[in-house]
């Protein structure tokens, strides 16, 4: 093979060599391209996800709608469901936008919504509200159904869509999946007066005079418990316990 | 007689492993702190509120959109995609983050960081800033080690292009 031919030939292959890393340097900017629009539609659609799932309509799947008697409201008294002869007092204080709230109802709802119906304890609701303005406003619209008498299902509701905002119109849907359409002129009314505002504030004072610096907290008979070392089992037998004469 | 393998070599050989650490603990962690705070949007907007830092316009796509966006950059930094440009994106992150954390120990503000979901308001005496800031400095570094040896094994990367 002559010199020149060599030369030729290693050109060639050169030139070669830097066609193809051009051509993936284009691959490699357009793949990088492609990746920062999945980041930003990703985070787009995140927000938008959010929206949608902070806006929607409540779910009405998980009612389960019962009878409940009309509650008085009183400045600084929690809402209270059960025999007022019950053996057992629980005392709970929770924010209706807090998702460990949340979780606690669906773990322990029940097995206090059986003690109540057994007689075996008197339920007080404290519903604090220091998350934010939806707190607040949920606060107010439990208030206005217990009034109303349909403070039970109401509460259940609002733990079961926790993530939502709770603006007036929300809490309103609420309330005809617990209540069944129509709802009550008075309801509408309280939830967009924040009729119970006072008492809101009330409650908020009453938990920290009670020492409750975090929720969801629960007193047994005035015992704190340690809801971290807690579960249905356990409570059961703690009610049981507190029960006995 | 063949003379063993030169010194300067070997560095070449244990880097890349490091990095590979590097890019699972930040991208871990960033996905992590990410996904569980998708879980609870009210929550998310309330840790950033609670820093008391942007307008109320603002809290909204933060507390929604940075959650996505740790999410995005985690799985990048785990793949081993573009592990340069994500380390880089992920230290100014972590950057802001510390910024945002070092200005509310500053002001005197008692909140949760709300780095991997909760945050908000705690009573005076249940912050733990200083445990935050440290944790948020050991990110940044691995940040700076994959921004000066983005090659790592396991990565989508291919050699030549890190």
């Amino acid at each position: 093979m002559s010199q020149s031919r060599r030369d030729r030939a290693s050109t060639h292959q050169r030139v070669l060599a830097e066609q193809q890393a051009a051509q993936r340097r284009r691959e490699r900017r357009l793949l990088a391209g492609v990746v920062g629009a999945i980041v930003v539609v990703l985070v787009a659609a995140g927000i938008g996800f959010q929206a949608w799932r902070t806006h929607r309509a409540p779910d009405a799947g998980t009612l389960t709608p019962g009878p409940s008697v009309p509650v008085t409201i009183v400045d600084g008294q929690p809402v209270s469901w059960g025999s007022p002869g019950a053996p057992v007092t629980v005392d709970l204080y929770e924010d209706f936008h807090c998702p460990h709230c949340a979780e606690f109802e669906e773990e322990y709802g029940q097995v206090l919504a059986d003690a109540q119906a057994a007689g075996t304890i008197r339920l007080r609701i404290f519903p604090m509200s220091f998350i934010d303005a939806g707190s607040t406003a949920a606060a107010n619209a439990f208030a206005c159904a217990a009034e109303a008498g349909f403070g039970e299902s109401y509460y259940t509701g609002l733990f079961a869509n926790h993530t939502l905002d709770w603006s007036d119109s929300q809490l309103v849907q609420l309330a005809e999946r617990a209540h069944g359409s129509p709802v009550p002129a008075e309801f509408s009314t309280c939830v967009s007066q924040r009729s119970h505002a006072g008492w809101v504030d009330s409650i908020n004072t009453a938990a920290a005079t009670a020492g409750v610096d975090g929720t969801p907290t629960m007193f047994l008979d005035g015992s704190r418990i340690d809801i971290e070392a807690l579960n249905p089992d356990s409570l059961t037998t703690k009610i049981e316990e507190a029960a006995r004469p | 007689m063949i003379a063993p393998r030169a010194q300067p070599h070997r560095f070449d050989d244990w880097a890349p492993w490091i990095s590979t650490l590097a890019r699972l603990i930040v991208g871990g962690v960033l996905l992590v702190a990410g996904a569980l705070k998708v879980i609870d949007p009210q929550s998310a907007i309330a840790a950033v509120r609670a820093y008391e830092l942007v307008p109320a316009w603002l809290e909204r796509p933060i507390g929604w959109g940075l959650p996505f966006l740790e999410v995005g950059l985690g799985l990048l930094l785990v793949s081993g995609l573009f592990t340069r440009a994500a380390a880089v994106a992920a230290g100014l992150l972590i950057v802001v983050f510390l910024i945002a954390v070092v200005s509310a120990a500053a002001r005197g503000l008692s909140i949760d960081c709300g780095c991997f979901g909760g945050g908000g308001q705690v009573a005076p005496g249940q912050t733990s800033y200083a445990g935050e800031i440290v944790r948020d400095l050991g990110l940044l570094a691995l940040c700076g080690w994959l921004v000066w040896q983005p090659r790592s094994r396991f990565a989508l990367d291919h050699e030549e292009q890190r």
